[in-house]
């Protein structure tokens, strides 16, 4: 079977380089039977690809050991789907699933599109076969996962996955971050398409438009995923440190946002199409670059897999060559794009978009600053200078509010200019909420610190907002449709996808910034108890009352039980773990969380100390879940937006 | 004024603005770290002793002392792995103010302190208030070994 997936690559290279040349001749005299070749050496490609990916999958499943890859990514003693998602537990195998996500998302355009787009299609494919290409000529070259280890040795077991892995959220976790890195090369190739071929009509955004909108729901999700296995996983309290890989999905997520908002510019007015269209090539050049920030480990970082020099040369010019050939052909179409339309008045919402999309590149900015700043000093100054998490939530933390203000704003002002009596009538109420909110706070010492009283207010003025605009305009089919008002709130649903679930996303980008601003309160504290002691923590009392060894097959370690009252109430009986993995020789600690809408409460087993005593660690956390409530906005608003809907399912 | 001009404008005060933000935030000190291997670090003493450092070293094998008590770890780092024979007394006497190490931290680690240099009389003694750990990269070694067997 790891034959077939060995030469499943190899022919997917050939296929892939001949569908390049073939695409670029196709391209350039288009012809329906020439594209329609082209567009079937793409399904072979990814037919080819598939196959691979499921040899591989077959090979983690059979306990493969012959492929030096499974043999270092698994062992007999882990369960099927730990296995299974050991194949993206290395740089072979991420390789491969990207590779995989390309051409599933390739083929899909070419499924929804062959028809509709037929002008952009031979450039379309072209392009996607040339990523293909890329991506193949590294795994066939450089890092086969179908390489065997030297024939005459024989393996009895592999050596197991590093046990941070094997989470459930590593499961899906990374499948969202490279289903939203990936998904970005559609618009991309779309985008790209249109400046080669001259078709700059308005069919390339409408579809670039919607193939954002789903990658970038993926990595959304995708990034808060990832928060949350760092909070149930690394055993720190936290769920966000500005780590150089975690900035590395945040930049390309920024850039994206940034375009999904000011697009609508040019849906409603025809504007901004070059800085549209350059966000698209900036958003996918962010991903293919937080890709190789992430696998050359030219920045120190907890997810750092060593490469070699050569890897991390081949892959920045592969940035910086797809980079180069987008802008040169964007700057070469420019006065195609140019409109005569400009902006009538600051109290306008393209006005607003505008400042938003500053604002997004500003934190974008910040980000990329901060994340390559020991690369720059080290290059300027000769030593390593890092800039902590500190100098990202000092930078960014005004901005972001900043754009939450924006969140409010945006929807009150109308498009082109707004009068002033209409913006008393849209200000007045959520100005209320916030103002009120502003007020209250410190009167229940609920305020914290500065950011979070000014988050805290802000998000009110925002949902009240929001509330405002769903009420208006359900009262007012209410009136003149007469319908109740659950049915009138279907009904806007359906009619304005776009407006009412872009408003429920707002909602979850909310959600995640209460979730981090409550951060301000945070509280934490290192305690060693003997059994039977208490530790004390607001109003919090943590009994610890025994350790014992943990049976499992794959790890010991100890497990401490500890029971949790609120005063004198029970709540929880807490076993936060410090495992062993005996074959990976790792410890890991567990903790244990008592979750509510107001607050966490997470329990670090630290040690069990030699005379019997646990040393624990114990964090209270405010807010944190709205964080993953957000994150469920953000799936139900996606769905609304994008949800199939026959009158508008036209181009 | 062509658009052009006007943008490059606005990105320039913008720029400049964060700029200058930027520079306040950093000047404040706190976030700015200087990362170091162990012997660059030990071989500028005057200016390591001043300023926030993260210095990158090995754990000595044998050296980790858990003080429950007084809620602190000590232990030495030196500049190679255990293994690569360094004799034993070189190095770095570390004391990390928390019980709370990291999964990866034991003998042999590689690990990345941040924190102070302190002078008590002659000893020197790093006070660290943050500890990265980094498996040793056994799992490449390993499959060599094995697979040579």
């Amino acid at each position: 079977m790891s034959d077939i997936g060995y030469f499943a690559l190899q022919l997917a290279l050939a296929f892939s380089l001949v569908g390049f040349g073939w695409g670029i001749y196709a391209s350039l005299d288009p012809r329906p039977e020439r594209t329609r070749v082209l567009e079937r050496l793409l399904l072979a490609v990814s037919g080819f690809t598939t196959l691979a990916i499921t040899a591989l999958f077959v090979a983690f499943a059979t306990f493969d050991f012959q492929l030096e890859y499974v043999a270092s990514h698994s062992a007999r003693s882990m369960p099927l789907h730990y296995r299974l998602g050991a194949l993206w537990g290395g740089q072979e195998g991420s390789l491969l699933l990207w590779l995989f996500m390309l051409c599933a998302y390739g083929a899909a355009a070419v499924f929804v599109h062959h028809r509709s787009s037929r002008a952009l299609m031979p450039w379309v494919c072209t392009v996607l076969l040339a990523n293909c290409a890329f991506f193949l000529v590294l795994i066939n070259f450089t890092s086969n996962p179908f390489d065997k280890i030297p024939t005459g040795h024989v393996l009895s077991d592999g050596q197991g996955l590093n046990p941070l892995l094997q989470h459930p959220a590593m499961m899906i976790h990374p499948l969202f971050l490279y289903l939203g890195f990936v998904g970005f090369a559609v618009p991309f190739a779309f985008a790209l398409a249109a400046l080669l071929s001259g078709a700059l009509d308005a069919s390339w955004f409408r579809v670039t438009r919607r193939w954002t909108l789903i990658p970038w729901f993926f990595l959304s999700i995708g990034i808060i995923l990832g928060g949350r296995w760092a909070y149930e996983v690394l055993g720190w309290g936290g769920y966000w440190a500005w780590d150089p890989v975690e900035n590395a999905s945040f930049m390309p997520w920024l850039a994206a946002t940034a375009y999904l908002h000011s697009v609508m510019i040019q849906e409603k007015r025809d504007m901004l199409k070059i800085w549209n269209m350059a966000l698209i090539g900036l958003t996918y050049a962010l991903c293919l670059f937080g890709t190789f920030l992430t696998r050359s480990g030219i920045v120190q970082s907890v997810h750092a897999f060593a490469q070699t020099e050569w890897f991390g040369t081949i892959f920045l010019s592969y940035v910086l060559v797809t980079s180069l050939v987008f802008f040169a052909a964007l700057y070469a179409r420019r006065g195609r794009l140019r409109t005569p339309h400009r902006i009538e008045s600051i109290a306008s919402r393209e006005a607003g978009f505008l400042i938003n999309n500053w604002v997004f590149m500003a934190i974008l900015l910040v980000v990329f600053w901060g994340t390559l700043f020991p690369v720059f000093s080290e290059a300027l100054t000769g030593s390593q200078i890092t800039v902590g998490p500190q100098f990202f939530n000092t930078m960014a933390g005004p901005l972001a509010l900043f754009l939450l203000f924006l969140t409010g704003v945006g929807p009150l002002i109308a498009w082109r200019r707004s009068s002033l009596t209409s913006l008393r009538r849209q200000f007045v109420w959520p100005g209320i909420a916030g103002l009120l909110t502003a007020a209250l706070l410190p009167v229940f010492g609920l305020a914290g610190s500065f950011y979070s009283h000014v988050a805290f207010s802000l998000g009110a003025f925002v949902m009240a907002t929001i509330a405002q605009e769903y009420w208006r305009a359900i009262r007012v089919r209410m009136r003149s449709h007469a319908e109740t008002p659950l049915a009138a709130l279907g009904t806007l649903l359906r009619k304005n996808q776009q407006r009412y679930g872009g408003y429920i996303i707002h909602l979850g980008a909310v959600f995640v910034l209460l979730g981090a601003a409550g951060s301000a309160f945070n509280e934490e504290l290192l305690q060693n108890v003997a059994p039977g002691d208490a530790i004390e923590l607001r109003d919090y009392r943590i009994e610890y009352l025994t350790a014992r060894p943990i049976p499992a097959q794959h790890y010991g370690g100890a497990v401490a039980r500890l029971a949790l009252y609120r005063r004198d109430e029970p709540l929880a009986t807490m076993v936060p773990e410090k495992r062993e993995y005996w074959l990976e020789e790792q410890p890991s600690s567990v903790p244990s969380i008592y979750s509510t809408l107001r607050e966490d409460l997470y329990v670090i087993l630290t040690a069990i100390e030699p005379d019997g005593s646990a040393t624990l660690k114990v964090y209270c956390n405010p807010l944190v879940n709205w964080i993953w409530i957000g994150a469920l906005a953000f799936v139900v608003g996606t769905a609304v937006v994008v949800w199939p809907h026959p009158a508008r399912t036209t181009g | 004024m062509s658009k052009g001009v006007q943008i490059a404008l606005g990105a320039g005060v913008c720029a400049l603005l964060l700029g200058w933000y930027a520079n306040t935030v950093l000047d404040e000190g706190a976030t700015l770290t200087y990362y170091q291997t162990l012997e660059e670090f030990l071989a500028a003493p005057e200016s390591a002793g001043s300023r926030p450092a993260r210095v990158h070293g090995f754990v000595a094998t044998g050296s980790i002392d858990r003080d429950v008590g007084a809620k602190v770890v000590r232990f030495r780092v030196q500049s190679q792995p255990p293994h690569a024979g360094v004799r034993p007394g070189g190095g770095l006497s570390v004391e990390y103010a928390s019980l709370e190490v990291p999964d990866m931290f034991k003998d042999g680690a590689e690990v990345v302190i941040e924190g102070r240099l302190a002078h008590t009389g002659d000893a020197r003694v790093f006070h660290a208030t943050n500890l990265l750990a980094k498996c040793p990269s056994k799992f490449e070694a390993k499959l060599e070994d094995r697979a040579s067997l």
